[in-house]
């Protein structure tokens, strides 16, 4: 079940005498890799390409470990100003170190190059720039740099407004941006899964380890979440003392812990990315990204919906940079990203490394650099004092301290030559090729702030830390502000074991792990105020300036600043880069951090694919599908089919030479009107209405009477919703004294089941009536046509009179059928024609389908699909969903007249209303054109003849319109003011979307048939 | 998001479709109501259309269509989303109701 | 006059394809059978008349009929809790007989509603059914939240299906699904696409002995 099994917490280290790899090679090319430690397999390298160059690298590498063992520091060209980019940090708050994966229909762009597991073979390439990432031409975009400021676009691409769409916009996304899509499908399967638990656990550090370890020992259900492909966060990085062992041993110890404990599941490369109502949390699972491709079957990621009853964030803290000029150049690196390449990757970031930190954390990265016997170049506190726990170290080793600022970074593409460090009024140049910084961390607060808790400001560790978190989320550790490794161990024990607790489970949670409480002491300093460049937002190219600038013209609010500037919208979503924003424009204001507050936090943390929200429902199964039980039957005739909601229904039954739909519906229709046809028209709603008072419940739902239906009669029904617009028609068949059937246009069948429940079970508790679906269990075809009583007789058995006066029009009862197959009969029809509707259990569909064939082989029978249907009832004047559109009144329908005056029903008083009385009202008519050749079209308007088209002359439009094969013209139904007044009216009709325009007259809806003979007959 | 079905337990909300405010009562006039027209369709237009939109605690009518097909009504926290207690309508189970018991 | 058969089709009759598919060569990790020659009937008491529907099924199926969310085994029928005072009676198909003997027990006392075509029923189990089940299925299926003898009415892929665990096969948990017929095939091809990545053995089996 755990994702632990298949991910080993830690890489296989070197062995113990520093044995280089096998593939010495590999090795020796990668010339900034330490020849000891580090969690990589130096028994398994691993070939990849970037921009085409071939290097290898070590199972247990990221991308970005890699290039920095190759000494590789130009990745990436930045979004406006195309300046060179290196890798910044060892996480997913990356901004700089975007490569695009992969190639071909696999092709992904903005891919964290520090997330991104090396695989052999791996291509990656850089984006955002041309031809090369050396020469970049649009670097000349820096030059342009005054113009690219905050807010330009808004101010410079104003006029003419007609402008942006066709010409600013297309080329402002050229000039800037970040990678390119693959533009072609996407091969790999995602999928959607569903997890539960007492406890969700987020991040595997000291903290959440420490939490699922105590809520599992306790019993409760624990899911334990990790980013990254390896359990343990900053102990792989950090390694220190636990319970008197080494960090990694005590990992591993409790690693295995939990992987034997059956309550506990370990999800490794499954990031967190929100929090939802009631304690569900999105998680995205990498399945197979770490693959070259996922195997056949497997998929490439899985989105979690994970429903739990409490939560223990242990997701640790973010670094944050110093804004200074320059600070944007490759081999400026966050100092704990420096300590992660050294320690976990084995490979060291700089040959010559300065260290500019305002805190005690950056000097952790001074100690990693000197114990992997790399060189200090110097060490740039601010703080002027060396703090206490370093002073052995800094005299052990005769580390150059500067009490100043690093006040500019000198370097081209291939990355930092040399900084400038001011300390008092002297500056002085020191040489280096990579530069560690650190302004402090900042607690990872974004899962707590996704319910707009609003984070508070701390004082003593200058950051913000959880406001009010949602309910049932416990913050614990560094990402709740504690920032010591005894600390993380301890808050995260006592929160899984509250969390446990509180969900009821009653295990001994033991007692916390425990480590020497180290000092965490800063000095903020946001930003070093000198001349140059200055990055805020490394991803949108955001400057200290900007920031100012948007002071300065009013946008002082943080939420205006980041639309302003684009401050913090880019796909890392400000992860290191906000909270330094808003300290600069308090700075600007003269206010403080906590007055100035943060932006509203929002989900997802971390990006999620749209296929992997997706999962299964893409291409063929978007959504789900029903089959009529004659569908297959209906498939091998060669049927086309069409979606109407999610059933397909044959649309027509094509034959051999016909070539166009409208030849082979005609044919359809000719054929019922002369012989006979059949459909399948199962997809229409039934529902078994039963009870002692059925009768009583559909005299209130309908407009008509049901209660006084004979037994073994249908009659059609039209029921309102409240308000007193139509809601749906429908035949009724009474069954049985107590058991009714009612039937509902395809369309409607959910909502109207939905409404008869609510007055069954909220409106008239005290009826006797229960309801059930019965869609699903007939096949039911209708049968039309002046031959339908001949086929009929072919088919039922010869006990049974189907005659005129032995089954009259609307009858409804039970038959045998030749063959032994029960089966109801309803003499209903739809066409006009002579018709009943006959239904088997869904089973025998195709059988039943068969058979019709069979019994009205002698008379020429045809199926005929939906679009016949249509024809036959448009001619016949049927109302149906173009009419039934949510606006109609039955009046307007013309089946005022239906309505029982000796009864209450559902929306009788509200239908009285003056405006739904109206005489001038849209009322159902029929359209036929002047001239006989013109095709009709669907939502062409009707205006007097001789009027101006326009809204105020509007009166109407066709609502539905087919071509009639026994009129030899087109016809429509229309929805035209005071319609039944104006018979024989000529009216414009206008179509301005298809640009026609010509007339046509109002006549009867009933063009076939009128007195309603044949379907008497 | 769970809700609990008083009779299935705890659901994913995405089984639960929401209909609004249980408090308006539904008016009965029969055919030959004594009351003036004017009375009849004044009461039975603000049980349509007048709702109260409540920012905090609500009695909302729910319907469980997908899992027991029964209508519920809830009290739920129109600002947090919190449902504070789920019940079935009167006319849910079998169990003898007398008229319009909401 | 021509010779009319009335030959039964199943609704997976293009969907379901018996065989071995999907990763892997072994043992499958997933086993999905469709059962056929079903007989389905919806049982709701009337009102006030919930205490006697349970003794009249008492009485022809020899135990009481669940009143919360769980299925109950019976020498010729397992009840399956369907929603309140409600339940369905699911045995083998036997033509008109099954029906008819409800019918005649619940006359007047409870509604009914044939549904034995109405659903397709399914049956799942094998080593990594739940894994399968997690992602088109929203409920808990862990052991001490949906035991043997759990049921539920749920929705899946949009559309309502009464999902109950039998009693375990070779020490490993059955999960039975009844869904509506018209969406079968639609689910069938969620529910494979759902398993394959465990490895598939798909089939059918008739609950006519």
């Amino acid at each position: 079940m755990s994702g632990y099994t298949e991910t080993q917490p830690l890489g296989r280290t070197a062995t113990a005498d520093g044995r280089a790899s096998p593939d010495r090679s590999s090795a020796a090319n990668q010339s900034h890799r330490l020849a000891n430690g580090g969690l990589i397999d130096r028994q398994a390298p691993l070939q990849f390409s970037f921009d085409g160059k071939s290097m290898s690298g070590f199972a247990g590498d990221t991308l970005a470990s890699a290039l920095v063992a190759n000494g590789v520091k130009l990745v990436a060209r930045s979004f406006k100003y195309h300046r060179p980019r290196g890798i910044m940090t060892a996480g997913s708050e990356e901004p700089s170190a975007l490569v695009e994966m992969r190639t071909g229909a696999r092709k992904e762009a903005n891919t964290r190059a520090t997330t991104q597991e090396l695989y052999d073979g791996l291509v990656a390439s850089s984006q955002n720039r041309w031809p090369s990432l050396r020469r970049d031409f649009m670097a000349v975009n820096s030059l342009l740099s005054p113009i690219f400021v905050a807010g330009f676009y808004y101010k410079t691409f104003m006029w003419p407004a007609k402008f942006w769409e066709k010409l600013y916009e297309p080329a402002i996304r050229r000039a800037a941006g970040l990678g390119e899509t693959a533009h072609l499908p996407d091969p790999d399967h995602y999928d959607k899964a569903w997890a539960h638990c007492d406890v969700l656990v987020v991040g595997s550090g000291a903290t959440g380890l420490s939490a699922a370890l105590a809520a599992g020992r306790a019993g409760a259900r624990v899911i334990l979440c990790e980013e990254d492909s390896h359990i343990g966060g900053r102990l792989l990085s950090d390694g220190g003392e636990i319970d008197g062992m080494p960090a990694l041993d005590w990992l591993r110890r409790v690693t295995d812990e939990l992987a034997s404990l059956p309550n506990v599941r370990i999800m490794a490369r499954t990031a967190v990315f929100g929090v939802y109502d009631g304690g569900d949390f999105g998680a995205l699972e990498r399945v197979n990204d770490h693959v070259p491709q996922p195997a056949e079957h497997q998929v490439r990621q899985r989105l979690w919906r994970i429903a739990t009853r409490r939560s223990v964030v242990g997701a640790g803290a973010i670094e944050r940079p110093i804004v200074f000029p320059g600070n944007d150049r490759p081999g400026v690196m966050m100092a704990a990203a420096v300590r992660t390449y050294i320690n976990r990757f084995a490979a060291m970031p700089g040959k010559r490394i300065a260290v500019f930190t305002n805190n005690d954390d950056g000097w952790r990265t001074v100690e990693a650099v000197v114990r992997a016997g790399g060189e200090i170049a110097a060490v740039i506190d601010p703080r002027g004092k060396v703090p206490a726990a370093y002073r052995a170290l800094a005299d052990r080793s005769g580390l150059r301290v500067l009490p100043g600022q690093v006040v500019d970074v000198k370097g081209g593409v291939d990355g930092v030559r040399s900084i400038t460090v001011a300390t008092g009024s002297s500056t002085q140049n020191i040489d280096t090729d990579c530069l560690a910084a650190s302004g402090g961390w900042n607690p990872n607060v974004a899962l707590s702030s996704f319910h707009r808790g609003r984070p508070t400001w701390r004082e003593d560790i200058a950051a913000f830390v959880p406001g009010v978190s949602p309910p049932g989320m416990i913050m614990a550790g560094a990402a709740n502000g504690d920032l010591s490794l005894d600390a993380c161990l301890r808050t995260g024990h006592a929160a899984g074991a509250m969390a446990a607790a509180e969900t009821g489970a009653k295990g001994k949670s033991g007692n916390a792990a425990k480590a020497a409480d180290e000092a965490f002491a800063i000095q903020p300093l946001w930003q070093v105020k000198a001349k140059g460049k200055a990055f805020v937002d490394f991803q949108h190219d955001v400057t200290a300036s900007d920031v100012t600038l948007a002071q300065r013209e009013g946008f002082e609010s943080v939420e205006h600043l980041k639309r302003y500037t684009t401050l913090g919208m880019a796909t890392d979503q400000g992860k290191n880069s906000n909270v330094t924003g808003l300290a600069i424009m308090a700075d600007a204001r003269g206010r403080s951090i906590a007055e100035t507050g943060t932006t509203i936090y929002r989900p997802p943390y971390a990006p999620v694919a749209i296929g992997a929200l997706a999962g299964h429902h893409r291409d063929q199964n978007f959504h789900a599908w029903r089959l009529t039980p004659s569908h297959h039957w209906a498939a091998e005739r060669g049927a086309v089919f069409v979606d109407t909601g999610l059933w397909k229904r044959a649309q027509w039954f094509p034959l051999a030479g016909e070539t166009d739909w409208l030849q082979s519906v005609k044919r359809e229709v000719l054929a019922v009107r002369n012989g006979v046809g059949f459909c399948d028209v199962s997809t229409l709603g039934k529902v078994d209405v039963r009870g002692a008072d059925a009768g009583t419940f559909l005299d209130r739902v309908y407009i008509n009477g049901f209660s006084k239906l004979a037994v073994g009669k249908a009659r059609y029904g039209l029921m309102l919703r409240e308000d007193g617009i139509v809601m749906d028609d429908g035949t009724t068949s009474r069954l049985a004294e107590d058991h009714y059937l009612t039937t509902t246009t395809t369309a409607k069948a959910g909502p109207v089941t939905q409404h008869l429940e609510f007055c069954r079970q909220v409106l008239w508790p005290e009826l006797d009536v229960q309801l059930s679906s019965a869609t699903d269990q007939w096949a039911q075809f209708s049968i039309a046509g002046p031959r339908t009583r001949d086929l009929l007789i072919n088919l039922v058995d010869p006990s049974e009179d189907v005659s005129n006066e032995g089954f009259p029009f609307m009858g409804v009862r039970e038959v045998m059928l030749r063959g032994g197959m029960k089966a109801r009969l309803f003499r209903i029809s739809f066409s006009g024609e002579m018709a009943f509707e006959i239904a088997v259990p869904a089973r025998y569909g195709e059988a039943m389908a068969r058979n019709i064939m069979k019994a009205g082989e002698p008379f020429g029978v045809v199926p005929y699909g939906t679009e016949a249907l249509g024809v036959m009832r448009i001619e016949k004047g049927h109302v149906a969903g173009p009419e039934l559109n949510g606006m109609t009144t039955a009046s307007d329908l013309g089946l005022g007249g239906m309505a029982s005056k000796k009864k209450d029903f559902i929306g009788r008083i509200m239908a009285g209303r003056e405006a739904l009385m109206a005489p001038d009202r849209q009322v159902v008519v029929g359209i036929k054109p002047v001239d006989k050749a013109r095709r009709l079209r669907s939502g062409a308007h009707v205006v007097p003849k001789g009027a101006i088209p326009g809204p105020e002359t509007d009166q109407g439009y066709l609502t539905s319109v087919c071509f009639s094969p026994v009129l030899d013209h087109w016809i429509a139904l229309a929805l035209v003011e005071r319609g039944r007044e104006r018979i024989g009216e000529i009216v414009r009709i206008c179509d301005p979307l298809r640009n026609e325009d010509y007339e046509a007259e109002i006549c009867s809806p009933v063009f076939y048939d009128p007195e309603g003979g044949r379907q008497r007959a | 998001m769970r809700i609990a079905c008083p009779f299935c337990g705890e659901r994913d909300s995405s089984e639960f479709s929401y209909l609004g405010d249980a408090s308006p009562k539904r008016p009965n006039f029969a055919v030959d109501s004594p009351n003036s027209p004017a009375e009849i369709e004044d009461a039975v237009f603000d049980y349509v259309y007048l709702r109260a939109n409540v920012a905090g605690d609500m009695r909302e009518y729910w319907y469980h269509g997908g899992g027991c097909r029964s209508w519920l009504i809830a009290e739920r926290n129109t600002v947090t989303h919190e449902f504070k207690s789920v019940t079935a309508a009167p006319g849910a189970g079998a169990a003898l109701a007398g008229q319009a018991g909401e | 006059m021509p010779d009319f058969t009335w030959e039964t089709q199943s609704p997976l009759r293009k969907a379901l394809v018996v065989g071995r598919h999907g990763a892997g060569t072994g043992a499958a990790g997933v086993t999905l059978r469709e059962v056929r020659d079903i007989a389905l009937v919806q049982v709701m008491a009337r009102r006030g008349q919930a205490a006697a529907t349970a003794k009249a099924a008492k009485k022809l199926f020899g135990v009481e009929p669940p009143t919360s969310p769980k299925a109950v085994t019976a020498k010729t029928a397992t009840l399956i809790w369907s929603g309140a005072d409600q339940f369905l009676a699911f045995a083998p198909h036997s033509g008109d007989e099954f029906y008819a003997k409800l019918a005649d027990t619940f006359a007047g006392i409870a509604s009914l509603s044939d549904q034995s075509d109405g659903r397709c029923a399914l049956h799942i189990s094998g080593p990594r059914a739940r894994d399968a089940m997690a992602k088109f299925c929203a409920l808990d299926l862990h052991d001490t939240v949906f035991p043997v003898g759990a049921a539920a009415s749920t929705a899946i892929d949009h559309t309502n299906a009464s999902v109950w665990r039998s009693a375990d096969e070779a020490g490993e948990a059955v999960y039975n699904l009844l869904v509506f017929t018209s969406f079968s095939d639609s689910l069938w091809h969620m529910i494979a696409d759902a398993a394959l990545e465990y490895g598939l053995d798909a089939g059918h089996v008739s609950a006519v002995q």
